[in-house]
């Protein structure tokens, strides 16, 4: 895509997302997400997920980028049931049974069928949504619209493409890791805007070096993310997407610590919208594991292999 | 930057080819630990072969014996000789913060004349900028040059921390030439032959034993006019075009021997949970500070003038590297603290080194008031 024409689509996107109810999806659809996605997956996963960040609206968007990712998708009447705290799959397959526990978006409950990745990859489930029984996890994020569902039923196995669960997470991690992105790019905002107009000691707050340093220290994580997001979309690998859903978790930890803290009274009450922010990258710090399981994950990884891979070239 | 540039590629492909075949004439003719002489003997010798064999003068200018192309061939360079462990790349890296500033500045015939024999390792030069008075605050330098004549300068007062100072043929000196109260408006650059009376060199010993700094004493050091860098009270703007380079090629050089570091301890350590923790969050912290240097080069090299944003990279650079040092630390259970072997003096020198990451080029607080004034437009502080 044509950097005028990204811009453009950033700029249409916002100003459609800015508008939008608690449902985004109606938004999403008129926008043309679908076909974007199939077009030019890089560029609209990056758009939209970090639009969808700024905004703190709910979707159910992922539901297509791993649809799409699998090979199966997108289809609007798809749910795909992915986990939290890991990117393990979360069936498991045993004769001619699944047995799976995992999240889902509003999806679950709208679509006519839902996916199930098994074994680790090695297959897949597509069963009637209606059995599924998904239930609204209240959690932290409500207004996220999560849901949770535990399967046990039979079901007929069909292989996966070699990779394609791997995948899934890879590009999934990083529209994950885009929403982020906007996610803390808005709490900054938020935060920067607050110390230059509170007033204390006679000056914007914004003037005291160890409010300025928490603020600056914030954009340094925002921008390593927004850096590990391009190395993920020029090298395109789990490895990369893996990274950048890292740098999203401390981006997101960063954020949030050093926003608040500048927020202070305000950001702790549901006046001001940083609480939103809050919940919402907590809860996607985990989604398809978090910044701490995968930097386990990866380091393990490295020490199996004896070895430390350089990635990106120049 | 969706494909990696074609001709960069090809470089590095014959560029590790040529390297693999000529590795035992490279190899240092010593094991670790080597003292700084050994290492400044090797990086010499090292330029001088590669510039014999051509590859020390890709993307530099033919009018000081380069033969052109992108500056990111020479950080290939850089990189490739600091991931073999042929240079220091601290040392090496140098040349970035030295030459430019001559083939920008100095009159065409002395920068013809001098490049090539700091690219070939005939010459080590140094950059005389901090002061005793001066950390941090830069302008407020006050090492004192006045004109004597028409046609020479006359120059006293201090320098410190002038890395490889005992060890240099010349010297970048930035110089106070206006008021004493004229800030950065009246610095002058001059380029001084360290063998001009006047000049005294002291080695000052680092935290880890080493002599890599000195101080440089400047008593009625006559200087031709001819010498002068830039204009006279221009020596701000030489200053400061240093900056694109230092935040770009020398951090990619950095990176590699980093990326390399982090592999030597990744192949004994144990393969652990807590290990594979450490492990894991060093080496994000190495990619998250390679994919933003990446980003910058290609910024760099698309034409685009570098400015306060590269603090990041900064501020990215010194975390990475304090935490791959810390992970050795605690992953080479006691080497650092009590083994006297060769590789765990290598790895204590190091370590106690990469201390000086958020103080060197800018503190870490510099960094973060850039950032906090430039980049997030916070307005002045207290």
């Amino acid at each position: 895509m044509e950097l005028t024409e990204r811009v453009l689509l950033e700029a249409t996107t916002r100003a459609a997302l800015a508008h939008a109810s608690a449902d985004a999806d109606p938004v999403l659809a008129e926008l043309g997400w679908l076909e974007m996605l199939q077009a030019e997956p890089d560029d609209a996963i990056a758009v939209v997920f970090t639009e969808l960040g700024c905004t703190t609206t709910a979707t159910t968007a992922l539901d297509d980028v791993l649809a799409f990712a699998l090979g199966l998708g997108p289809r609007t009447d798809l749910a795909v049931m992915f986990p939290f705290g890991t990117g393990d799959s979360p069936g498991h397959h045993d004769g001619n049974y699944v047995r799976a526990t995992g999240f889902g978006t509003a999806r679950l409950t709208t679509a006519t069928e839902v996916v199930i990745v098994c074994n680790n990859g090695a297959g897949a489930v597509t069963v009637p949504s209606a059995p599924v029984g998904a239930e609204a996890v209240r959690g932290i994020d409500p207004d996220g619209r999560w849901f949770r569902a535990h399967v046990d039923q039979r079901a007929e196995l069909s292989a996966l493409a070699p990779g394609a669960w791997e995948s899934a997470v890879a590009l999934g991690r990083r529209a994950i890791a885009h929403q982020i992105a906007g996610a803390t790019r808005a709490m900054l905002d938020a935060a920067r805007t607050h110390a230059l107009e509170r007033v204390q000691f006679d000056r914007p707050i914004a003037r005291f070096q160890a409010v300025r340093h928490r603020l600056a220290e914030t954009l340094v994580a925002i921008e390593a993310l927004e850096a590990t997001l391009t190395a993920a979309a020029d090298e395109r690998s789990p490895l990369t997407a893996a990274l950048a859903k890292v740098a999203a978790g401390r981006a997101a930890r960063t954020a949030a610590t050093h926003c608040q803290q500048v927020l202070a009274g305000i950001g702790f009450t549901t006046e001001h919208p940083f609480h939103r922010y809050l919940k919402r990258t907590m809860l996607l710090d985990g989604l398809l594991g978090s910044a701490d399981d995968i930097t386990v994950d990866i380091g393990r990884q490295l020490l199996a292999e004896r070895r430390v891979p350089t990635l990106i070239e120049l | 930057m969706d494909t990696p540039d074609r001709s960069i590629a090809e470089f590095r492909a014959e560029l590790t080819a040529w390297l693999d075949v000529h590795h035992h004439e490279l190899a240092p003719p010593y094991d670790a630990p080597r003292s700084l002489d050994d290492q400044i003997a090797q990086m010499q010798r090292v330029k001088s072969i590669l510039f014999d064999a051509g590859w020390m003068r890709y993307g530099w200018p033919a009018r000081v014996g380069g033969l052109g192309g992108s500056p990111m061939l020479r950080t290939e360079l850089g990189a490739a000789l600091a991931a073999r462990d042929l240079t220091d790349p601290g040392l090496f890296s140098l040349i970035e913060v030295l030459a430019p500033t001559l083939i920008d500045f100095a009159p065409e015939t002395l920068a013809a004349e001098v490049v090539p024999r700091l690219l070939s390792g005939a010459e080590m030069w140094c950059q005389g900028f901090s002061e005793p008075g001066t950390g941090s605050d830069l302008a407020a330098l006050h090492c004192r040059a006045v004109p004597d004549g028409a046609s020479s300068w006359v120059i006293n007062g201090q320098k410190v921390w002038t890395s490889l100072a005992q060890y240099a043929d010349r010297c970048v000196l930035l110089t106070r030439t206006g008021p004493p109260d004229s800030r950065h408006r009246g610095i002058t650059a001059f380029f001084v032959d360290m063998d001009t009376p006047g000049i005294t060199v002291a080695p000052l010993e680092m935290i880890n034993g080493v002599k890599e700094f000195a101080e440089v004493f400047f008593d009625d050091v006559v200087v031709p006019a001819d010498r002068i860098l830039g204009e006279v009270d221009g020596g701000w703007a030489v200053a400061m075009s240093i900056l694109p380079y230092e935040r770009s090629s020398c951090f990619w050089q950095r990176i590699a021997y980093l990326y390399r570091r982090l592999e030597q301890v990744v192949e004994i350590a144990p393969d652990d949970e807590r290990n594979a923790q450490i492990v894991g969050d060093a080496f994000a912290h190495l990619h998250a500070l390679r994919a933003r240097s990446r980003v910058t080069q290609h910024r760099l090299a698309a034409g685009e003038t570098l400015g306060a944003e590269t603090s990041i990279d900064k501020v990215l650079v010194a975390t990475a590297e304090q935490s791959t040092y810390d992970a050795a630390r605690r992953l080479l259970s006691g080497a650092i603290e009590i083994d006297d072997s060769n590789e765990s003096l290598t790895w204590r020198t190091e370590y106690l080194y990469s201390r000086a990451a958020t103080i060197y080029g800018g503190t870490a607080e510099v960094q973060r008031n850039i950032i906090a004034r430039r980049l997030l437009d916070l307005g002045g502080d207290d």
